[in-house]
């Protein structure tokens, strides 16, 4: 069978861009109630997707006074909307860091019991001393060990499914997500990890990720097909070219500026107080990615940019719209399924995490128009041709025990 | 005949894995499809919640803030109450949980805490090694719950998009908790919810646990025998913190024979000084469905409505500024 196109929504609170909480006609604190996330999910259902995905940190973003954040702990979600759909894939990130192996494992698979074997945990380290202080810690530990940490604790929860034999889950165990871009990062993906969320800018550079990645579990005794790499990607969907670029500039417009820049200084590492707008940042200012302490994956990214560009912090600014790094493409739904199409075929992507520009109306537009455009050039799925997550993802997984398990509480809660 | 006493019902949702027999306490026990069902004839019945367990002799139970979350994905009235023990669970992870499910549950959300031991996370920072008893780390876990509920008040979300302000974050107040057994920072994540902050209830057996709790808690469960003793207390120690008896209430738990009569429960709570009563069967599903159908209908208004701490009887929650905590803690 020929390979097929995997799509997953990050339900990223009110969109990716830092200003899509002010877009014209969105209700400004929607992603503050539970609806919002059922809502889509029933929506992503309806079109067939693979999973939603819930991103997370247990920390409140110190940016919060200009944009939402992530607010609702991902496990009580996915239950509730568990209880309310049947097939769409449900991933939601808990930290290693901040997690106690065992009660994690116990949790997570109990989530996928509960949804009928729809479950995926996004894998990742904490980075950052305001999470730190929620934990008793004065700082983060550093980047080499957080990932340390992130590969025992994996092993000892993956160990702790394999051996559990009560409550058991029509695709075994929940399947393994990880996000880090890193080196050490990506160790851990060809290690365990089943779906790899990653960011990348470049389809050559993509395509040379997915290579190591495969080639890195396949040194680990694994399939190469057993990992399934989804980048992010930004989608801002227009009726023709003028009206997709017209909905770009507007998130500009409504990006609040304070926002931006305490974001870019975050990803940085440093403050951008007293740095000529007009002016490309310092070079001496940056260090090289395997160096920086917080999120690698994402300094990368804007320094990527900025390598390549050259731009001024006030172009660098207006390119990463608040929107972290993640690729963003503007454009007709023709002309944003020629892009999927392109990485897809050249072995960039096997498929990609959307998120969306704005939601709910950024979603709407990418499965009324973006999905159906997909089908009609044979790379989207029609129908879901199993229960699970794994089903969908075409992973292979661990033998499931016969007969333990049946459906009835899904049927019943509905 | 009827009572406007709120009642709960007390289930695990398992698996039996080893039988070790039934103990006469033992609680009742459902698959995940039973549970759905008895919720669903619970809040028709007007049940004002249910309490889901966190373990059962002998059986593979489920993680009750798993179930709780998938339960109320199929209802939209009834109150639910999560046991939890400290083991395994950083109490920043445990308080967005649980009012996580209080957002999305409308104010319908609570949680017993456990005594137990600490979490992989802590342990290797705990600030003082010799701490080690189960009931001083419950106390401060209880505390720092508190903090932590109340540190993202639901106002501070204004979503202003003409000011571009999304939080008002100067009303955000970190929880600041540095104790013995734990030290959090906070703020949640998340604001607060319509009732105010999740029931915090606490399982207690004797007065010096009514005495560590009494700050913190907003509803204390004991056995129904030990009602009268447990009011006493707790009246004598809320006076001691500065808080009034209408603040907490009184819940008392009760084994019920699966046949009993409507009668028998109503005499229970009109003769007891109690707020509420948590009926466990000793029983099947059936019969607990039986139960409700028959027995508890009878007893309360159908259908509560509004928020948990309303169903329990209890005023609004006033939150403290960091100022007065200083004075309680």
């Amino acid at each position: 069978m020929s390979r097929e196109l995997h799509l997953n929504v990050n339900i990223l609170n009110a969109g990716v861009f830092g200003g899509s909480w002010r877009f014209p006609g969105t209700d400004a604190t929607a992603s503050y109630t539970i609806d919002h996330y059922t809502e889509i999910a029933k929506k992503a259902e309806a079109a067939q997707l693979d999973a939603i995905f819930l991103a997370d940190g247990p920390v409140l973003d110190p940016q919060v006074r200009h944009r939402p954040g992530n607010n609702l702990e991902p496990t009580t979600v996915l239950a509730r909307i568990a209880a309310q759909t049947e097939r769409i894939g449900l991933i939601g990130t808990l930290s290693s860091s901040y997690n106690d192996p065992v009660e994690l494992a116990r949790r997570v698979a109990d989530l996928d019991y509960v949804s009928g074997g729809r479950v995926g945990w996004n894998v990742v380290t904490t980075a950052g001393p305001v999470a730190a202080r929620n934990f008793g810690r004065d700082g983060e530990p550093d980047h080499a060990l957080r990932y340390r940490r992130a590969a025992d604790f994996v092993e000892q929860v993956v160990a702790t499914w394999a051996e559990r034999t009560e409550h058991a889950s029509p695709q075994g165990r929940p399947v393994v997500v990880q996000a880090g871009g890193s080196s050490d990062g990506r160790r851990l993906a060809s290690r365990v990890g089943e779906v790899i969320f990653s960011a990348d800018q470049d389809l050559e550079h993509a395509r040379a990720f997915r290579d190591e990645i495969r080639a890195g579990a396949a040194d680990f005794g694994r399939r190469p097909e057993d990992v399934v790499v989804l980048p992010g990607l930004s989608t801002v969907v227009g009726s023709t070219e003028a009206e997709a670029r017209q909905r770009r500039e507007l998130l500009d417009e409504v990006l609040p500026d304070a926002y931006a820049r305490g974001r870019l200084a975050g990803q940085l590492g440093f403050s951008l107080d007293g740095l000529d707008d007009d002016a490309p940042i310092p070079a001496e200012l940056l260090v090289e990615p395997d160096e920086a302490g917080g999120s690698q994956t994402f300094y990368r990214m804007v320094k990527g940019i900025i390598d390549r560009e050259n731009p001024t912090l006030r172009q660098l600014l207006k390119k990463l719209s608040g929107g972290g790094g993640h690729r963003i493409v503007v454009g007709t739904p023709e002309q944003i399924a020629d892009d999927i199409e392109r990485w897809f075929l050249a072995g960039a992507a096997d498929g990609f995490n959307v998120m969306p520009d704005v939601l709910p109306s950024g979603f709407d537009h990418f499965v009324e128009q973006v999905v159906p455009e997909l089908r009609r050039r044979g790379l989207f799925r029609h129908e879901y041709a199993g229960t699970t997550l794994r089903d969908h993802l075409g992973l292979g997984g661990p033998d499931v025990p016969q007969g333990v398990w049946d459906r009835a509480p899904l049927e019943a809660a509905r | 005949m009827s009572t406007t006493t709120p009642i709960l019902l007390e289930l695990a949702v398992g698996r039996l894995v080893d039988d070790v027999g039934r103990g006469p306490d033992a609680p009742l026990v459902t698959s995940l499809t039973d549970a759905v069902r008895i919720a669903q004839v619970a809040e028709a019945a007007g049940v004002a919640g249910l309490r889901l367990l966190d373990a059962a002799p002998g059986f593979a139970v489920l993680d009750p803030t798993v179930v709780v979350s998938f339960l109320a994905g199929g209802t939209s009235a009834l109150g639910y109450l999560a046991d939890v023990p400290t083991t395994h669970h950083a109490p920043y992870n445990l308080a967005r949980r649980i009012l996580s499910i209080d957002r999305a549950t409308g104010g319908r959300a609570g949680l017993v805490l456990r005594p137990g031991e600490g979490d992989e996370v802590t342990i290797a920072v705990v600030p003082d090694p010799s701490a080690r008893d189960p009931r001083q780390r419950w106390c401060e876990y209880a505390e720092i719950l508190r903090r932590l509920w109340d540190s993202f008040p639901a106002e501070a979300l204004v979503g202003d998009q003409h000011s571009a302000i999304f939080v008002r974050d100067e009303l955000i107040r970190p929880a600041g908790f540095d104790g013995r057994f734990y030290r959090v920072s906070g703020p949640l994540d998340g604001p607060s919810s319509v009732q105010g902050r999740p029931v915090q209830v606490a399982a207690v057996t004797d007065a010096a646990e009514i005495a560590c709790v009494v700050g913190h808690a907003d509803a204390v469960v004991v056995d129904v025998a030990a009602a009268p003793l447990a009011d006493a207390a707790l009246t004598a120690e809320l006076e001691r913190v500065e808080r009034t008896r209408a603040e907490v209430a009184l819940l008392g738990r009760i084994q019920v024979p699966p046949a009993v009569d409507a009668d028998w429960l109503y005499g229970r709570v009109a003769t007891q000084s109690l707020d509420g009563l948590v009926l466990t069967v000793n029983g099947s599903t059936h019969e607990l469905l039986a139960l409700i159908e028959n027995t508890v209908s009878r007893l309360v208004a159908p259908r509560p409505t509004g928020t948990l701490r309303e169903a329990l009887g209890l005023s609004p929650v006033a939150v403290r500024t960091a100022d007065q905590r200083e004075s309680v803690a």
